[in-house]
C-alpha cells in the first residue's frame, strides 16, 4: 500500500551531529522537510540569574561556560562590557594581549567548527588534522592563564598577570606554520568533489532575509555583507590592526567555508601585528578593590567567531552585583534563520546546515 | 542499609521551603533606571543636603564658640569645608548626558510628545518612547531614509519590583549596518501591560519575546508563537523577575520508593541539611 502523508520526526535531541542537545521537529514528505521547529532549552542553566547574584568579578567565570569553544571571546565581551559601565581605562598592552589571545580564540573556535562539520558531512580526516593546530592554541592559553576551555583569561580593568616567559616563542612558532596548516585543510576540502556537492547551494540565506532576521558573523558576511563589529565598531586594539573583511556572494554553505578560512588567514594577521607591536607598560588599570556601581546600563557587542556576543548590563548605585545581565548570544539569534534555510531541501542538507550554523547549545540556552 | 531515621513506607514528601536560607529573597529598594532627569534630580538633591549639612556644621560651630566664650575656655576650632579626594583611579562613571546626537533629535522631532526622554551615557543613544507608540518608533527607525537601522541586534526586558507607576523597562537595540550606528529604544510598562509585538517589523524578535515571556512574564500582543522558549511549558513563574529565588522552585520529587536500600535517600538527606532544607516527612500527630 503506498502511502503518501507527512511524517513527523524528532532529530535530536541526543544526536551526535547537533552539536549538544539540540532538538529539530521535522515534518517530512518522503526525503523533503516541508516543517521544521527547533526546540531548545535542554542546557538552560539560568546564567543571566546566576550573574545577578555574583559580583562583577565572579560573573567572568560564568561566560565560559556558555560558549564552551569561545571562552576567551565571552570573557572579553563581559570584561569590557563592565569596563564600560565603569568608565575604566584600559592600559593600552593589556588591550594587545586581549586582542591577540581573542584572535587565537577565534582560530580555536573556527579549527573545532571545520572538524566537526567536515564530520558530519563525513570527512573524517581533517577532524585530525585540526586537532592538531588546536592543541597548540589551547596549549597557549593553559601557559598564559592555567586553563584550556574554562579560562576566565581577563580581569575588569586589564589582566592579572603579563604574558609568561616562553609564551612569545610558542607563539612564534605557530605563527611561521599556521598558513601552511591552512592550505593543508584546502587541499582536504575546497576541491573535493563530494565536498563540494554536499555544500554548494546548500542552505541558502540571501543577505535580506539575514538581515531580517538578524544573523551575524560569518553567516551574514557569506552573504555578500560586510558587517564586521571589529571594523564598525571597534574594540580592544582593533582601531589600530589592519585586516580586512572577507565576503562571499553566494550565501550557501560552501561559501561560509570559504568565508572562516579566510577569516582564519586575517586572524593569523592580527596576531601578526600584535606580536610585533607590542607595546611597554602596564597591564593592569589602577581600581579600588571592591566595585560599586552607578545607575548605568550598557550594550556591549563584541564579533565572536559565531556572530555578535552583546551583553546588556544595568548597574545599581552602590551594588557589587548587576542589577540586571542579559546575553545576546549569537547561535541563539542564528539558530532562529535554520527552519528558513532548511524547509524545503532534503534530510541529509539539515545536518550539513546545522553544521554550516556553528551552533553551540551551552550558549544558546545559557 | 536503612537507619532508624529513615522512614522505609512510602509517603508524601514535604519540603520545608521556609527552612532554606536561599529562598529568603532580597528584594530591591532602590530603582536604578538610567536616566538623565532623574540624574539630574539625583544631583540637585545631593548639592542642597551638602549645604544644608555645611549650614547645621556652621551653625554648631557659632553655639559652641559662644558656649566657650560665656564659660572663659579657649574657642574650638572653626569647621573646615571638606574638599572632595583627588581620584586616583582609571575609571570615571560616564554620567548621563543632554543628547546632541542628530538621530535623536530627529526622533524627538518627528514623533514629538510620544517620545518620553531621550539622552546620551557610555557613548549610547538612549530613546525612551511612549508605551504605546513602541511599534510607531520601530517603524520610524526602520524606514526612514535619515535613520535606517535595519538590525533589531537585541530585545530585553528589567524588573523594578521598586518602581511605582511601572513594573518593566523593555529595551530594543537596534543596529544600522550601513551607517555603523546603535540605538536603544526603551520603553516602561506596568505589571499586566502587553505591548505590541515587533516581530511584523523585524523577524528576530520572535524567540526573543519568547524568551522574555519565558523569563518575566510580558506577554506580547499578535505575537505569532507566544510560547516559552528555555524552560519548559509546565513550568511555575518566571525565573528573572526579582522575586524569584535562586533555589527551590522547580525542584524535582525523586521517587524514593524505587530506593530499596534506602542509599539514595541518606545522600539526599544529607545535601538537603547542608543547604538547609528540611526533607523530614511531618511528624505524624
Amino acid at each position: 500500500m503506498f502511502k503518501n502523508e507527512e511524517m513527523e520526526i524528532n532529530m535530536g535531541p541526543q544526536h551526535p551531529s547537533t552539536h549538544g542537545v539540540l532538538r529539530l521537529k521535522l515534518r517530512l514528505d518522503g526525503e523533503v522537510v516541508k516543517h521544521c521547529r527547533p526546540v531548545i532549552g535542554y542546557l538552560h542553566r539560568g546564567v543571566e540569574k546566576i550573574c545577578e547574584n555574583k559580583t562583577f568579578f565572579q560573573g567572568q567565570v560564568w561566560t565560559d561556560r556558555m560558549d564552551y569553544t569561545s571562552a576567551v571571546a565571552n570573557n572579553l565581551g563581559w570584561a569590557e562590557a563592565v569596563e564600560k559601565l565603569f568608565g575604566i581605562t584600559v592600559p593600552r598592552r593589556a588591550q594587545y594581549i586581549r586582542t591577540m589571545l581573542n584572535e587565537y580564540n577565534r582560530l580555536a573556535s573556527h579549527l573545532i567548527w571545520l572538524a566537526t562539520h567536515a564530520l558530519d558531512i563525513g570527512a573524517m580526516t581533517v577532524f585530525l588534522y585540526t586537532f592538531r593546530e588546536r592543541e597548540a592554541i589551547l596549549d597557549m592559553f593553559e601557559a598564559f592563564c592555567g586553563a584550556r576551555l574554562t579560562t576566565t583569561a581577563f580581569r575588569i580593568g586589564g589582566l592579572r598577570e603579563d604574558l609568561p616567559p616562553g609564551f612569545e616563542k610558542m607563539a612564534r612558532t605557530f605563527q611561521a606554520r599556521f598558513l601552511d596548516c591552512i592550505d593543508e585543510y584546502e587541499t582536504l576540502l575546497t576541491e573535493n568533489r563530494i565536498w563540494k556537492k554536499r555544500t554548494i547551494g546548500v542552505g541558502m540565506l540571501k543577505a535580506e532575509d539575514a538581515i531580517a532576521m538578524g544573523v551575524t558573523g560569518p553567516v551574514l558576511r557569506a552573504a555578500g555583507v560586510p558587517y564586521d563589529i571589529r571594523k564598525a565598531f571597534p574594540y580592544a586594539a582593533y582601531a589600530e590592526m589592519d585586516f580586512e573583511v572577507p565576503t562571499r556572494p553566494e550565501a550557501d554553505t560552501y561559501a561560509r567555508y570559504l568565508v572562516r578560512l579566510a577569516e582564519m588567514r586575517q586572524s593569523h594577521r592580527i596576531i601578526d601585528q600584535c606580536l610585533g607591536g607590542l607595546p611597554e607598560g602596564p597591564v593592569m588599570a589602577k581600581l579600588p578593590k571592591i566595585l560599586r556601581a552607578e545607575v548605568n546600563e550598557v550594550y556591549h557587542p563584541t564579533e565572536c567567531p559565531k556572530g555578535e556576543l552583546g551583553y546588556y548590563l544595568v548597574g545599581e548605585k552602590g551594588s557589587t552585583n548587576p542589577y540586571r545581565f542579559h546575553v545576546r548570544a549569537p547561535g541563539f539569534i542564528n539558530l532562529q534563520a535554520l527552519p528558513m534555510m532548511i524547509e524545503g531541501s532534503l534530510v541529509a542538507d539539515v545536518i550539513a546546515t546545522i553544521g554550516t550554523l556553528d551552533v553551540v547549545l551551552g550558549e544558546i540556552d545559557r | 542499609m536503612a537507619t532508624d531515621d529513615v522512614p522505609n513506607e512510602a509517603g508524601p514528601y514535604v519540603y520545608d521551603i521556609k527552612a532554606a536560607p536561599n529562598r529568603q529573597v532580597e528584594m530591591p529598594k532602590t530603582v536604578p533606571l538610567p536616566s538623565l532627569k532623574i540624574y539630574l534630580a539625583e544631583q540637585a538633591a545631593a548639592v542642597v543636603a551638602e549645604e544644608a549639612k555645611w549650614q547645621k556644621s556652621l551653625a554648631d560651630f557659632e553655639t559652641a564658640k559662644a558656649k566657650a566664650e560665656a564659660e572663659g575656655k579657649p574657642a574650638p576650632k572653626p569647621p573646615v569645608r571638606p574638599v572632595p579626594k583627588p581620584d586616583t583611579n582609571d575609571m570615571k562613571f560616564p554620567a548621563p548626558a543632554p543628547a546632541t546626537d542628530p538621530d535623536l533629535l530627529h526622533l524627538q522631532e518627528v514623533l514629538g510628545p510620544k517620545v518620553e526622554e531621550i539622552f546620551q551615557q557610555a557613548g549610547e543613544l538612549t530613546c525612551q518612547v511612549k508605551k504605546e507608540s513602541i511599534l510607531e518608533a520601530l517603524a520610524l527607525v526602520r524606514d526612514d531614509a535619515a535613520l535606517g537601522y535595519e538590525m533589531l541586534a537585541d530585545e530585553t526586558a528589567t524588573h523594578y519590583p521598586a518602581a511605582q507607576g511601572f513594573a518593566f523597562s523593555v529595551v530594543y537595540h537596534l543596529t544600522s549596518i550601513r551607517r555603523s550606528k546603535r540605538l536603544r529604544l526603551r520603553i516602561l510598562i506596568p505589571e499586566g501591560f502587553e505591548p505590541e509585538t515587533a516581530v511584523p517589523l523585524y523577524p528576530t524578535a520572535n524567540w526573543l519575546e519568547r524568551e522574555i515571556w519565558d523569563m518575566l512574564g510580558i506577554r506580547f500582543q499578535h505575537h505569532p508563537d507566544m510560547t516559552r522558549i528555555l524552560c519548559p511549558e509546565d513550568w511555575e513563574g518566571h525565573a528573572l523577575r526579582k522575586e524569584y529565588p535562586t533555589l527551590g522552585l522547580g525542584q524535582r520529587d525523586i521517587d524514593f520508593r524505587e530506593d530499596r536500600s534506602g542509599v539514595l535517600m541518606r545522600i539526599a538527606m544529607e545535601k538537603a541539611g547542608n543547604m538547609g532544607i528540611n526533607l523530614n516527612p511531618p511528624r505524624a500527630e
